[in-house]
């Protein structure tokens, strides 16, 4: 019997197997989207325990790493409907900063139009434009389609143009 | 929009956005196991049986609902 048999019956060992072998792909995808490491590694952690509560609804015939992928994103999006557009998007010690290229003032000015976006297009908008991740890759993960990806990339770049003019920042 | 407005907003979240460490650096399997552990509240069978009575009881005998509240 393969591991994904086992792991489908319920398999503790298997699952065990299945988690070390993914843990770095699911927190890697999350963190892409969230952008805080410390609720990436809680919400991988969630999103393991889902996969396992759900293992019942896994098709042997279908492809695990996708199954899992869009367990992860739609714990992602939903941590970001819940999250208040005011909390900000964390900078880790270290990190380079582009000061050179954009003001202080201007990068906030960006951050905060980004935060207010609907959830589902900020992850569109994240994995498209800032992840650089190819769509069909992320159409799978958001279960829709390539063309549904793009509209909402598309709708998220016209309303960060518009609320970036408002406040008086041309990008 | 053009492409053009989609390459200038790619670039203004790029530069705005600040980058993240995409490398787990911990095993998450302990934390894992620790949450498969927590078992969820199971409500026994006679809670569900009481629960089940008395909603027949109240659906043929509604004026019972009365009595039942006053002595709540």
């Amino acid at each position: 019997m393969d591991l994904l048999q086992r792991f489908a019956l319920g398999e503790i060992d298997a699952f065990e197997t299945l988690v070390r072998q993914f843990q770095g792909d699911i927190y890697a995808w999350i963190v892409r989207i969230v952008r805080d490491p410390g609720i990436a590694e809680d919400l991988t952690v969630e999103a393991l325990w889902r996969i396992y509560r759900a293992r019942h609804r896994f098709r042997l015939d279908g492809n695990f790493s996708s199954w899992v992928r869009r367990i992860a994103t739609n714990l992602a999006l939903d941590h970001l409907r819940s999250r208040r557009p005011e909390q900000s998007l964390l900078e880790e010690p270290g990190a380079p900063q582009p000061d050179h290229l954009l003001q202080r003032e201007i990068r906030e000015k960006i951050q905060q139009a980004f935060r207010r976006l609907p959830a589902k297009l900020q992850v569109a908008a994240t994995l498209a434009l800032v992840e650089g991740q190819p769509y069909g890759e992320i159409a799978d993960a958001l279960g829709t389609s390539v063309g549904a990806v793009k509209l909402r990339v598309f709708r998220a770049v016209r309303i960060l143009r518009k609320q970036l003019n408002h406040l008086g920042v041309g990008p | 929009m053009t492409e053009h407005d989609e390459r200038q907003i790619r670039e203004a979240l790029q530069q705005s956005l600040p980058p993240v460490k995409t490398e787990l650096h911990r095993d998450l399997w302990p934390a894992v196991l620790h949450k498969l552990d927590v078992r969820p509240v199971r409500v026994p069978w006679y809670d569900w049986a009481l629960i089940g009575l008395s909603t027949t009881m109240f659906l043929f005998f509604p004026q019972l609902i009365l009595v039942f509240a006053y002595h709540l």
